[in-house]
């Protein structure tokens, strides 16, 4: 006996096609809302650009999304996420939302939150430059922000500083010690110098003793013909 | 030969600058201002400037007549005036050099913080990212990174005194060689090299505090902290510990007792007219404190309210992410108001969020204050690292930190090395440069202990105890031996010489009688803190919890305690018991001589 089947016509198939498009959309608000790999995001856009912060608007979204799917591109290495994967809801005042990201094989079927947080945090300073935020801005809720690595030296700075300091110091020091020598050094030759010469020179003789105290110029001070004055001015 | 000429300052102007840098110090800057805003603000005013008349300048004029009446170092004049007495000079000595020991490493410390400064990120400004850089390391992010710089980076402290070992730290160990080397360059001719120097170490900080005063008043929010300074509440002069302090203030800010200003004074020919230079530096020390307070609380109310309004916004930033509210509904200035309103409007959802709600206020921030290296180093880095080009001013602060540290430095050693220029056997066999240069070693080698990790708890052992309690009982017994043992009348006739007319009745009331009053009631004042206080405790710094902890001092930081005020404090008993007896063996000796002489 030949059952007789049904095939289904245009208006069937049209009307068929037609629900799901329109469904689509429910589902994935349904996918998006009710999901536990959905992330929360949080955008300051006055905090963080003052009087130049645009507008969160469509067009605004539209690059979020396109960007996730960049990020979940470049974690993949598979060329085929595309902006549809990217389910946005939960639009806030705050600026704030979640979304979740869909297979790109099967629209029904979601990321798990892990990979999904891995490609963020991979491409998280692409995302913020994009958006012209940082990590204080645009915040992921749950994953933990990627800081930048600290800039590493060769020499740290500080110790050149130290360095050329202590090098200028020595350099004083030595010449300070070597003038003081070498004041000491033409000192003993004038002593020398004197004993040497003897009687014939003419030096003056005070009570047997050479006047030694010619080759300092300071002299001995004498407070009885001091010639201070008597009360120093300040 | 030149040895027998004293050396002496070119200009009367080199001497009032060596006294000038040397008693305008970090305490002008670190202790001055925390005493003003313990005890009501302006009204502590008072109180400072009678003790600056009552003690202040009679005993800075003492010890500069002193000086330049015996022309010798401290252990000399002390000895001429009586040979009873040479041990005062011996204690001055040794505080002295317990000082010298550890005030170099609050140098070594500026060293580190200035270097540090030539980065294009302050290193204090953001805490180091951990190893996986999903955040901060622990301990800065519990505690703060000025403070995570300071205690970690800095320091490399212990969590307790008892935790020895762990090396020395090179970088610090570095900056104590570089400081100690450019002391010893300062000193290094005694005074004709220390002459030349204090015309810079006096007159720049003065420069860079002006600067920071212009900088300090135009910050957001520095007139808070002005106002609340200035703001007297007289209230507080009925505490007798506001007096207390203000006379121990100016005793230990113009630095009495330690012999330097004997020693500067040493070199003065001998009709200087000390006493216009006396009420001059005692004038102009004072004078900086309060000149360097006002800045510090511009600084302050700075700090205070940037504080403040980061927890405004942290308020706010909480609120609008719990309300999902767009970013303009609230702004920092009526945060607070919709507190109140969310709070009565939705109150399940705000439950939710009341404990991380925190409570902002500009006078608690105002009110937390903080004296000595906290201030200098944690405090003024945190306002500096929030300022536009914080390079520039950082730099600038650390240098006029060094410079005021210097110039004491100068004072310091200076005490230590002229009474040992005195003595002949020494300054015969080595010259006068080598004898500084054995002196800055060995403070150096000793002071390199306060590089190790639990080297700052000695340093606060040093700081607390080592030059406080001896300092005044130097004083006292200076004062009472020059009124009462050498002779009022004696030392009225000396100044009579080198000044030409004798000194005015209030200084010699003061001598007389006033001032060892005043001395003799801090002394005895300290005694009972120091009984009734109980075992010494000290601040020990917490790496997990982020703040410092009290901790009692453990059995052998309390003997060392003990030591350090017992070392100074029995030269003046030993020494005059010493002399006691060497003078009945000399006139037993005489004797003998003597009856021999008339036996033959």
């Amino acid at each position: 006996m030949r059952v007789k089947v049904q095939m289904p016509s245009g208006e069937m198939i049209t009307g068929f096609l037609l629900t799901i498009i329109l469904l689509s959309p429910v589902v994935a608000q349904d996918l998006c809302k009710e999901s536990k790999d959905g992330f929360k995001v949080r955008i300051s856009l006055k905090t963080a650009l003052g009087n130049d912060a645009y507008e969160w608007n469509e067009s605004e979204k539209f690059l979020f999304r396109s960007t996730l799917a960049y990020a979940m591109r470049k974690k993949t290495g598979e060329d085929t996420y595309n902006i549809e994967n990217i389910l946005v809801c939960n639009d806030t005042k705050r600026v704030s939302f979640i979304f979740v990201v869909t297979l790109p094989a099967d629209p029904t079927q979601l990321i798990p939150k892990e990979e999904v947080e891995r490609a963020v945090r991979q491409s998280k300073h692409r995302i913020n430059n994009a958006f012209l935020l940082s990590d204080m801005t645009l915040e992921f809720v749950g994953v933990p922000p990627t800081l930048a690595v600290p800039i590493q030296y060769n020499t740290p700075p500080w110790l050149i500083v130290f360095g050329v300091v202590i090098g200028i110091v020595a350099v004083g020091i030595v010449a300070l010690l070597m003038s003081t020598v070498s004041k000491r050094r033409r000192a003993k030759a004038k002593d020398a110098g004197f004993d040497q010469d003897g009687d014939d020179e003419g030096i003056v003789k005070e009570n047997g003793t050479a006047l030694s105290g010619l080759n300092k110029k300071d002299g001995v001070y004498n407070q009885a013909f001091s010639n201070d004055e008597r009360f120093t001015k300040l | 030969m030149s040895k027998d000429v004293r050396p002496s300052w070119d200009n009367p102007m080199q001497f009032v600058l060596a006294c000038v840098s040397y008693a305008v110090g970090l305490g002008n800057v670190w202790r001055f201002p925390y005493l003003c805003q313990m005890h009501g603000g302006g009204g502590f005013l008072i109180p400072y400037l009678l003790m600056l008349l009552l003690e202040g300048i009679p005993l800075f004029c003492m010890e500069l007549a002193i000086g330049q009446k015996m022309r010798l170092g401290s252990i000399g004049a002390w000895s001429s005036i009586s040979p009873y007495l040479s041990g005062l000079g011996v204690a001055s000595v040794i505080t002295s050099l317990y000082l010298c020991l550890y005030y170099n490493v609050i140098n070594a410390w500026s060293f580190w913080y200035l270097f540090h400064s030539f980065q294009s990120v302050l290193l204090w400004a953001e805490c180091p990212v951990n190893s996986n850089r999903t955040g901060f390391v622990e301990e800065c992010a519990v505690a703060s990174p000025t403070q995570f710089f300071f205690y970690r980076e800095t320091l490399n402290i212990s969590s307790s005194m008892e935790e020895t070992g762990g090396g020395l730290h090179m970088g610090q160990a570095l900056c104590l060689v570089l400081a100690w080397v450019i002391v010893y360059l300062f000193i290094v001719r005694g005074v004709k090299s220390t002459g030349v120097v204090v015309y810079f170490t006096a007159t720049f900080p003065y420069v860079v505090l002006i600067i920071y005063l212009i900088r300090g008043v135009t910050l957001h929010g520095a007139w808070n902290g002005v106002k609340y300074m200035f703001t007297p509440k007289l209230e507080q002069l009925a505490n007798p510990q506001t007096w207390i302090n203000a006379a121990t203030q100016i005793f230990f800010s113009l630095g009495l007792g330690f012999g330097s200003l004997i020693a500067f004074s040493s070199y003065n020919h001998h009709h200087n007219d000390f006493e216009k230079q006396a009420i001059a530096v005692s004038l102009i020390n004072s004078g900086t404190s309060i000149f360097a307070s006002v800045v510090t609380f511009a600084i302050y109310g700075f700090k205070a309210t940037f504080n403040y309004e980061s927890c405004l916004e942290r308020n706010r930033l909480l609120l609008l992410n719990t309300f999902d509210l767009s970013e303009e509904t609230i702004s920092v200035e009526n945060v607070t108001a919709w507190i109140s309103q969310l709070n009565s409007t939705h109150p399940d959802t705000f439950s939710t969020i009341t404990d991380k709600i925190q409570d902002c206020s500009l006078e608690a921030e105002l009110d937390t204050a903080v004296e000595g290296t906290g201030l200098a180093f944690i405090v003024y880095s945190e306002a500096i690292k929030n300022m536009p080009v914080p390079q520039l001013w950082s730099v600038l602060y650390f240098l006029m930190l060094l410079l005021l540290g210097m110039g004491s430095m100068l004072g310091n050693v200076t005490a230590i090395i002229t009474p040992l220029a005195d003595i002949k056997v020494l300054s015969r066999t080595l010259s006068n440069e080598t004898i500084n240069g054995l002196v800055c070693l060995l403070c150096l080698l000793l002071g390199l202990g306060f590089t190790s990790p639990s080297g700052n708890y000695w340093f606060t052992i040093f700081n607390e105890y080592a030059a406080t309690l001896s300092l005044l009982f130097i004083v006292f017994i200076e004062v009472i031996s020059v009124c009462y043992v050498y002779g009022l009348k004696r030392f009225e006739k000396d100044i009579e010489d080198m000044l030409g007319h004798r000194p005015h009745w209030y200084l010699k009331l003061m001598w007389a009688l006033v001032s060892p009053l005043l001395l003799l009631c801090l002394f005895i004042f300290y005694i009972i803190n120091y009984i009734q206080g109980g075992a010494p405790t000290y601040q020990a710094w917490d790496k997990h919890m982020g703040k410092s902890v009290v901790k009692e001092y453990p059995i052998y930081g309390q003997v060392f305690i003990a030591l350090l005020l017992v070392s100074s404090l029995s030269c003046v008993p030993i020494a005059a018991l010493y002399a006691f007896c060497r003078r009945k063996t000399r006139s037993a000796v005489r004797e003998e001589h003597s009856n021999t002489n008339t036996a033959e």
